[in-house]
């Protein structure tokens, strides 16, 4: 390769040159302003008064529920999609014929690419008073309520976000070299002890990139249980919407995004170190 | 094992159905069924606020897309021959820009865009010669395409990066040796390799910007997308109109998909 010459590193500069602005004024500004809000005090209309004071900090248990519902549901609403997940992606890379994988594939990724406000809105119908609860009381169950509950949120987060989870463990499955399944098999290992030894270690990236993904979207999650939750099972995002379009409490709503960023940078953090480690880990046993 | 997969594309697809099923429902009642109509499609269509969201919504995924996919494609040509500690940067602002959630985005450019045109405006006031009325910042279609392109910028290059990745570099040596012109190398041999992740980013930013509710929620301004109208419907009550709009925004997404994938196979084969 020739080495760089000046008009070379004109071009770079150049090509790179919207990309860094957007990224100046549109990300790193706007996040620079939210911190010094978050230390401000709320103006007498609403909005933001220069200060600074812990003040908004200190408020932040009064949104409690609204974390504590997050910090629970938005794990367990991963876990159940993984759990939904692992066996049809299982099933997609190892068990489906060749010809219709990718068919399958597709259909499984188009629903995450339509709009999430029309799937979650199918769900308001299918919960909601007219939906299972009548069907349910035609066969004699009564007074079963489902919208409006944690579980509703849940199928909701599950609908929503499996094929994001379906994608990178079914990627993973499918690089897998079949022929370790079959010295397992061949070495008279049982289906459950090549599964457990074999298919789901090396699935775990896969696993890990999948939890990552829906863990990141479901934390700043707003729809869903605006729709699924009805007020009564409300997430950080739902709190945000109100403290910034409704009460107008600006700097607030500052220190609570600047929070839900933290927290969301620190579990994430957490957890890549961990898998990261169990990696390593793996690869030693190996050698 | 078969049968597991069956119920979860049921799962999938079951809700989908009943949004297109319901919105051929000839009652006035969202939730009985009385006969096919195609009535509800003739309001929506006829409803001027429906017309005018989608027009918006189209300008607005029309202007990401073509945005992102210039930008982002330009920034993925330039970060290959980048290094060092410039380079780690440009990482690390993709990495932050991917993941942090929309609705951060969303607060946080409302809340400094704001604040820089309740600083501006007055002084364009001043500025401005007595007796004409004076220019006012206010929120609208640039802060939404500015605040979706960031997202979708990303997206592009992440995209363009890895097919840049697995292309055949021993081409694009052949051709400088062959004394192409660095442009003509670029034209001839580099864009008809990395032309398929361009497109895909293209159709994905426009899917992505289209189908988007939170970001557009709160920086929009006094412009109504798409999906602010419906979300604001549904908050007035679930009508069979509502059903309608929602098939075709189903349908629009679903071709645009296809078509990309379609677009892609064919490029590919050759």
């Amino acid at each position: 390769m020739r080495a760089d010459s000046k008009p070379n590193r004109w071009l770079t500069a150049a090509l790179l040159a919207p990309t860094s602005l957007w990224f100046l004024f549109m990300l790193i500004f706007p996040l620079i302003v939210i911190l010094i809000f978050s230390f401000g005090e709320r103006a007498a209309v609403g909005g933001y008064a220069g200060g600074f004071t812990l003040e908004q900090y200190a408020n932040l248990p009064s949104r409690l529920k609204a974390f504590q519902n997050t910090m629970i549901i938005a794990p367990a609403g991963t876990l159940i999609s993984l759990l939904v997940a692992y066996p049809l992606a299982y099933y997609l890379a190892l068990r489906v014929d060749r010809r219709y994988k990718l068919l399958l594939l597709v259909l499984v990724i188009v629903p995450f690419w339509t709009s999430l406000l029309v799937r979650t809105y199918a769900w308001i119908f299918i919960l909601g008073g007219r939906g299972i609860p009548t069907l349910l009381e035609l066969i004699g169950i009564e007074g079963v309520r489902l919208i409006n509950t944690p579980g509703a949120v849940l199928i909701g987060i599950v609908y929503g976000y499996l094929p994001l989870m379906v994608f990178p463990i079914f990627v993973s499955l499918e690089k897998l070299d079949k022929t370790l399944l079959e010295a397992s098999s061949d070495l008279g290992g049982s289906p459950f002890k090549t599964f457990r030894q074999i298919t789901l270690p090396l699935s775990m990236p896969g696993i890990a990139t999948g939890c990552m993904l829906v863990f990141i979207l479901l934390m700043g999650e707003f729809l869903i249980p605006a729709f699924l939750g009805g007020g009564k099972v409300y997430f950080i995002g739902n709190a945000l919407v109100d403290l910034f379009l409704q009460s107008r409490n600006w700097p607030f709503g500052a220190a609570v995004s600047v929070t839900l960023v933290a927290i969301m940078l620190i579990t994430v953090s957490l957890y890549m170190r961990m898998t990261m480690r169990s990696k390593t880990g793996r690869d030693e046993s190996l050698m | 094992m078969r049968i597991y997969a069956i119920a979860v594309f049921l799962f999938l697809y079951v809700p989908i159905g009943i949004i297109v099923l319901f919105s051929f429902n000839a009652g006035r009642h969202a939730s009985e069924l009385k006969g096919f109509s195609i009535q509800w499609y003739d309001k929506a269509l006829s409803n001027p606020f429906v017309g005018d969201a989608f027009v918006t919504s189209l300008i607005v995924a029309f202007s990401v897309a073509i945005l992102s996919s210039l930008m982002g494609t330009a920034a993925a040509l330039a970060l290959q021959r980048l290094k060092g500690t410039p380079k780690m940067l440009f990482d690390g602002l993709i990495y932050v820009s991917v993941m942090i959630p929309g609705i951060v985005i969303g607060i946080a450019t409302l809340v400094a865009l704001v604040t820089v045109f309740d600083f501006l405006n007055p002084l364009l006031a001043s500025a401005w010669p007595e007796g004409s009325k004076p220019p006012k910042l206010h929120m609208g279609y640039a802060s939404v395409i500015a605040a979706h392109t960031l997202f979708t910028m990303s997206l592009v290059i992440i995209l363009v990066r890895a097919r840049i990745a697995g292309m055949d570099r021993a081409l694009i040596e052949a051709s400088m040796d062959l004394y192409a012109t660095p442009w003509r190398t670029f034209y001839q041999v580099t864009l008809p390799q990395i032309y398929p992740a361009i497109l895909a980013g293209f159709l994905l930013s426009f899917t992505f910007s289209f189908d988007d509710f939170i970001i557009s929620f709160f920086v929009a301004g006094a412009n109504t997308t798409l999906p602010i109208y419906i979300f604001a419907s549904i908050r007035r009550g679930i009508t069979p109109e509502v059903n309608a709009i929602g098939t075709m925004v189903l349908v629009a997404s679903l071709v645009l998909l296809l078509t990309a994938q379609f677009l892609l196979r064919k490029r590919t084969q050759r």
